[in-house]
Order: C-alpha cells, then structure tokens, then sequence
C-alpha cells in the first residue's frame, strides 16, 4: 500500500474575525489574524521549503488581495493553490447568492494566479445542497471540507459526477488541539495518533494547518514540532503531494 | 536587524515577566463578591502577590505588574510594597473590564490612572486590555495620558511603535503571547498539570532564544486558572530559573523594553524588513 500525506494549509489571518465585526474594529485577541500577514506565513512557508515539501494551501480571496507578495511566493514554491470562498461565508446559508459567491472567488483567484483553482474547501466548513454542483459547473475537480472518510472518494452521489472528495481529518488539524489550548506536547501526541493510524489504514492523511500563533502553528516553537512530525511520517514510508495530483489520480482509478 | 543590536546591552534574548495580578476587582466587575469560590482573586490578594515578590526577590528580577485600579484602592499598601521593590506597576483596567464600555472608557481609564499614580507615587505608563480588547478610544486616551506602550496586541513576536500622531509621540506596542507564555489557557481550557504547562513554556523560550529573542512571559498570582497556588508558582519559578541560566538574557521590565525601542524610532517602527 502506497503512504501518502497531503498537506494543506488554510490560510487565515483576520479574515475569520474580520466576517463579523469592522477590521478597524479588531485589536487585541480580535486580531491574532495579523500575525497570519506580519510573520506566521512566511514563516510556516519557510519551513515547507526545509523541508521539501510542496503543499497546497486553500485560499479565500480576502486573505489573497492582502497578501499578495505572500500568494506570489506561495506560487513560486510550487505550491497548489486552491479556492476557499471570497470571505468566511457560511456557504449553508447563502441562498441564491451562492452561485455568485463562488464565480466571484473563482474568477478573482484566477486572475491573482493565472491558473483556475481546480480544489476548493469550505471557508466555514459548512456547504449547502448546492455547493458541489456549482463547483462542478465551474471546472473543479476535487472539494476537500468533508469529515467522513479515510481515504478520497468519488461525488457523483452528491452532485459532483467526475468530482473527488479529499476528506479531511479533525484529529490531524492543529486548531482542533490548540483551539482548545493543549500544550504543544500534547498537541503533539494528539496529531501523531490520528496521523499513523490514519496511515496504517488506507495510507491517506490529510494534515490541515493554520498559519495563525493561536490556532495554528506559525509560532516557532510549533514549526519545531511540524518539522519532527513531517519527518516522522517520512520514515514510515509516507510521500507528500499535492491535492490536485491525488485528485485526479483517485479519478484515474475509479474510472479505469 | 540582528539580535544582538536589536537588544541592550547586546543580550541575545530580553525576558519580561508580567504580572497580571486580577485581584478581587474581577469579581467586583461582574456584580459579584468576593466570598467563597468567588474568592479565587482574593487568593491573589492574601497569598499570591506576596509569594512572587519572594520570588523575584529570590531570583533577582525586575518584573511588570498589572494591576486594577480598583484593587489598589482597596488594598494601597501591598501595591506599594510592589512599587517599593522596584518593580513596575502598570494599569490594567479598573474593575477588569473586559466589556465595550462605550464613552465612559476614557473616563475609566483616566480613574485608574490616577488611582495607581496617587498610591504608589508614580505615573503608571503601560496598559495592557483586561480582556485582550480595545476600542478606537483606548489608545488616543492612553497617549493623551501619557502612557509610552500597549501590551495587548499578539500580532507579532517583536515590539513594534505606532508612529507619532495628533501631536503624541511615538507608542510602542509590546506585543503578549496569552497563548502559550501564559499560564490561564492552558491550565483551564488545556488542563494542563503544572509539569506539562512548564514543558510547553521551555519550549517556547528555547525556539525564541534562538529566534527574534522576545519572551513576554505572563503569570497570574491568583486560583483559579492561575499560577498563585503552590504547584503552579514553583513551575513558574522553574521557568524564571531555566530563563536566567540560558547565556545572553537581559530581563527587563516592559517600561524599560519601551524606552529602548522610543529611543530608536527609525528601527523599531518596522522592526521586520
């Protein structure tokens, strides 16, 4: 059994809070965000290039005209860039304006990097009925918001005929642990456990991290413990690719 | 910028230890007294206080205080035994507001200033948000006040300034970590033994010795989610003892820190390239 780690970043700063409240409104704990844009990207970007890794990173299109020098480098990386909605919408309740929604963020994102995103993961985590077929409208090949699966899934049942579901994992997202505020060693412990089981299962993990120091791992003492976790998953014979390519290799095998 | 010009005195590392003191004005704030197991503040009061003055008198460090004005008030003669040690004594809400206070913010924050200048003898000129939050009046009254730093912004992991306006000179903002240097996180949402919390303090202080060099280190001397109660002050002292034996630390209060970066505006207010 091929081992494969699909690491993806959703790319948050202010955006999350910023859905909410006026940005000129956001200090303090409102405004963890900020070190999205000051030091944890480019911080967790850095380590990704240590350590070979090329990842795909989701995201909205809020956080993208902001970051634009950030999204550049992302690229030049050779990492994948896929959509995650224009600004922390709750895409179970956008009613008729989702259709709109979504052809806005796509075009926008296609214009900032040049190439149609062909993954999209929910920027809320919630979908409505009709969120799959409008992405299959528009071209994508893969979604990547579900939590119900071990390993990649065909969507023809839910809309999406030619579509791959890449499920992601709680266990193996950092804000679940440091959302919660675990310390980082048990943070740690958590991850592992998912992320080798998961392995052993039916070698699909889907690693999910945030650049942000509260939520996510952009602190310099979690990169540490990502490193040690990136390498760990080396050593039990685990390679790392990019959601489009197990996407469309996923297709391949269905439909073969 | 290397550390070494970034710091006084060449360090490679400056520590601060704040003291985030939440004494019974917590309570006082919610409409509550402080009587049995609303006395977790009042803990701070009796016990705790005193037990990190004998610490960093111990350990020989100069650490920040924050307090409530209404506390003071209440209790004037402890905060002038911290002012008394050489400590910094900085506001820190008056009843620990961590609500939108509307127009009488300024007026609040002027009482407690006032509070603390008039017990201890000297005008307080940090703050940090009882709650981690600010409105658009907070820091314009803050300058109008005086005051040369905020601590409440956890965007960055290098002080930076806000550049002069409205005729008010150059702020500094120190930037608090009260995610994994503090110790209420991770002691009520983490749930964490005091052993594990010190672990995940070391860790954090080893990765920023040997990175961008600034620990702002928060404790609270009450019970409760905080460090005051035996166990969880000796893992703060552990910490303190670990910090201090690392080569290249200077410790300094968070008016000093201030002052070394006013004193260079062309390099602090962008501290990052």
């Amino acid at each position: 059994m091929t081992r494969t780690t699909l690491v993806t970043v959703n790319v948050h700063g202010v955006g999350p809070e910023a859905a909410s409240a006026p940005e000129d409104e956001l200090f303090g704990k409102l405004a963890h965000g900020r070190y999205t844009y000051r030091i944890g990207l480019a911080r967790l970007m850095e380590s990704l290039r240590r350590c070979e890794i090329r990842a795909t990173f989701f995201w909205p299109v809020f956080e993208a005209e902001r970051c634009r020098a950030l999204l550049e480098r992302c690229l030049a990386d050779g990492h994948e860039v896929a959509a995650h909605g224009l600004a922390f919408e709750d895409h179970s309740g956008l009613g008729d304006r989702e259709d709109a929604v979504l052809e806005q963020a796509h075009a926008r994102l296609t214009e900032l990097t040049g190439t149609a995103p062909v993954g999209f993961r929910a920027p809320t985590g919630t979908l409505s009925l009709r969120t799959i077929p409008i992405l299959r409208r528009l071209g994508y090949r893969y979604d990547s918001s579900f939590v119900d699966d071990d390993a990649p899934y065909a969507l023809d049942g839910d809309g999406g005929a030619g579509m791959v579901e890449l499920p992601v994992s709680e266990g193996l997202t950092d804000a679940t642990h440091f959302g919660r505020r675990m310390t980082q060693s048990r943070a740690e412990a958590f991850l592992v456990e998912a992320w080798d089981a998961l392995l052993a299962t039916d070698g699909y993990a889907c690693l999910t991290l945030h650049p942000r120091a509260d939520l996510g791992v952009g602190r310099a003492a979690r990169l540490v413990m990502v490193e040690r976790l990136f390498d760990r998953a080396r050593r039990q014979g685990s390679d790392f690719r990019l959601c489009r390519d197990v996407a469309a290799a996923a297709r391949a095998g269905r439909d073969a | 910028m290397g550390a070494a010009a970034r710091w006084p005195g060449g360090a490679r590392t400056v520590l601060c230890v704040t003291v985030h003191v939440d004494g019974p004005s917590v309570e006082a704030g919610r409409g509550l007294n402080a009587l049995g197991k609303h006395s977790r503040g009042r803990y701070a009061i009796r016990r705790g206080v005193r037990r990190y003055l004998d610490m960093f008198d111990r350990l020989g460090m100069p650490a920040t205080f924050f307090v409530c004005g209404h506390d003071v008030e209440t209790w004037p003669e402890l905060y002038r035994d911290i002012h008394r040690a050489g400590h910094e004594v900085a506001a820190h809400g008056y009843q620990h507001e961590a609500w939108d206070l509307g127009d009488a913010e300024p007026g609040l924050l002027e009482k407690t200033h006032r509070i603390i200048a008039d017990t201890v003898g000297e005008a307080p000129v940090g703050w940090c948000s009882p709650s981690g939050r600010k409105t658009r009046l907070t820091l314009p009254t803050l300058r109008r006040l005086g005051y040369r730093y905020d601590s409440s912004e956890k965007d960055d992991d290098l002080p930076y300034l806000l550049p002069a306006q409205d005729g008010a000179a150059d702020f500094a903002i120190l930037p608090n970590n009260t995610v994994s240097l503090d110790d209420y996180p991770m002691y009520v949402d983490g749930q964490a033994l005091a052993a594990e919390v010190l672990e995940n303090w070391v860790q954090e202080f080893d990765a920023i010795h040997g990175g961008d060099g600034y620990v702002h280190f928060t404790v609270h001397p009450k019970a409760g989610g905080g460090s005051g109660v035996p166990a969880r002050a000796a893992a703060a002292e552990a910490f303190l003892r670990h910090a201090q034996a690392q080569p290249g630390v200077a410790i300094l209060t968070l008016k000093a820190l201030a002052d070394h970066c006013l004193a260079d505006p062309a390099a602090w207010r962008s501290a990052r390239p």
